[in-house]
């Protein structure tokens, strides 16, 4: 990364970055671990366990910048990129760590070493400190011991790695803790063992139908949609259309743009694809209406039919089942929102299309 | 508009309803803890026959800081309207939609009249 001390517009403005992370290497954690912590971690074996070995840095050719001190932060960060207040996380993956006892200690550590070695360091430098989720009771403590110091902002939690969903009353006396002392809370994936072994089974432990309604067909339709698009399906097959069902739309927009910026990073692990994925999407991929999202503001609903387009949206209901949207649902907005040409092809003629129909 | 004779007050007892349609329009009548109300047979979601749904109670809770305990309880027994399409709830005696305070089901003044029910539109 080569970061320019040229003029910037930002220089005239006061700007937070909330999101910068450390790779604090395990040994020099080690120094704020107590025995037989300190020893057991300058051992780890969670670190390589299974789907977090990814190639992230493309073989090599994409640079791995850390932030090992901070005159390093404060030069890369805070004058590379005119940022004022970098609000700093130490990014330790502690979900991953399986004994829950070395987890909260390790907790503390990093939490000690951001302020012994960041935050203690520069005026500008604030910092969320991270918790253990293996034991909110800890948790809660740690918010409590930390909160007396001045350059802790708020409370990062990994929730990927989670073992439970984060809205679980078990979570109440970490949530309590930190809304005593005014520390909020941000919440941060990950995409290594964590997403591919933690996450998965925090599913088991919701316990509301609503909670799996709402996310089962969106997140099983947009693994099938980058699946499908990191390995070419549509390339290879062109005259295949895609309908995704029982989604709505809401979900694609985020998909559209994420897709493309990806391709753009890591073209070489999508190979097949001759176009932008976002061109895949709005020339073989469709969606059904149903389930109509209920923006307070229609108009929101609006702006997002326009960016997936009236040419991809199909018209559903669902019935029977009990979620299922009266047709009127979506074509009120078409009445008042689109003109008659329009209208006609969200209600037939794309469906004609999508699947080749004979009518 | 105008006046309309739904039923015989005696067709209507405590805990009945009936749906009348009254100039184009569909129009529920509930006599509910000794008192009448008359809604429009149309839910303010997708519009279905919310005036034919179930009358039921609704989970309600409580959260006490100080203890760290969520309270949960199932309260107004009988008094919630539950639109057999997907499910939005009214209160009977107000008409409020509990998912979105501001909507209510539209509804038209009845009264018992010389043993009649009558609906004014
Ligand atoms: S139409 Fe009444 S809940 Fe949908």
């Amino acid at each position: 990364m080569s970061t320019q001390t040229n003029r910037s517009p930002l220089t005239e403005n006061t700007v937070v970055d909330v999101d910068v992370h450390l790779r604090i290497p395990l040994d020099d954690l080690a120094e704020y671990c107590d025995e037989p912590y300190r020893s057991t971690i300058k051992h780890p074996t969670y670190t390589a366990v299974n789907r977090s070995g990814w190639d992230r840095y493309m073989g090599g050719n994409i640079q791995k910048e850390s932030l090992p001190d901070a005159d390093t932060l404060y030069e890369k960060v805070c004058d590379g990129f005119d940022i004022d207040y970098p609000l700093i996380n130490a990014f330790p993956v502690l979900a991953s760590v399986p004994e829950d006892d070395r987890a909260v200690h390790m907790m503390r550590a990093y939490n000690d070493y951001l302020l012994d070695n960041y935050l203690d360091e520069y005026d500008e430098f604030r910092g969320l400190l991270s918790v253990a989720t293996q034991d909110p009771e800890a948790a809660a403590e740690e918010i409590e011991r930390m909160s007396s110091e001045e350059k802790i902002e708020g409370v990062y939690v990994l929730n990927s790695g989670a073992h439970l969903p984060l809205g679980h009353p078990d979570f109440d006396v970490m949530y309590r803790a930190a809304a005593d002392h005014d520390l909020h809370i941000a919440f941060h994936a990950s995409a290594g063992a964590p997403f591919a072994r933690d996450f998965p089974i925090q599913d088991n432990a919701i316990n509301r139908f609503m909670t799996t309604h709402v996310l089962a067909h969106p997140w099983a339709h947009m693994l099938t949609m980058t699946s499908l698009l990191v390995n070419g399906t549509p390339e290879k097959f062109p005259d295949l259309n895609f309908t995704f069902l029982e989604a709505g739309l809401s979900w694609v927009p985020y998909m559209l743009f994420r897709l493309n910026k990806e391709y753009g990073m890591r073209r070489r692990e999508a190979p097949l694809l001759e176009k932008s994925p976002e061109e895949y999407i709005r020339e073989q991929f469709y969606f059904a209406s149903q389930p109509m999202g209920e923006p307070n503001d229609p108009q929101h609903l609006k702006d997002i039919i326009d960016i997936v387009g009236t040419d991809s949206l199909l018209l559903a209901t669902d019935y029977p089942h009990w979620d299922f949207d009266h047709p009127d649902a979506l074509d009120r907005h078409l009445r008042q929102f689109y003109p008659e040409e329009t209208r006609e092809g969200v209600l037939a003629d794309n469906a004609v299309e999508a699947f080749d129909l004979s009518l | 508009m105008g006046e309309h004779v739904v039923a015989a007050a005696s067709e209507l007892q405590e805990g009945d309803r009936l749906v009348a349609e009254l100039a184009g329009r569909e129009v529920a009548v509930f006599r509910f803890d000794g008192e009448l109300y008359a809604y429009l047979n149309w839910c303010a979601h997708q519009g279905g026959p919310v005036c034919e749904g179930a009358l039921t109670g609704t989970y309600e809770a409580t959260y006490d800081r100080e203890a760290n305990e969520v309270s949960l309880s199932w309260n107004r027994e009988g008094e919630v309207l539950m639109c057999p399409w997907h499910g939005w709830e009214y209160d009977l005696p107000s008409g409020e939609c509990l998912s979105q305070r501001s909507t209510r089901l539209p509804s038209y003044p009845v009264e018992e009249r010389n043993g009649d029910v009558v609906v004014t539109l």
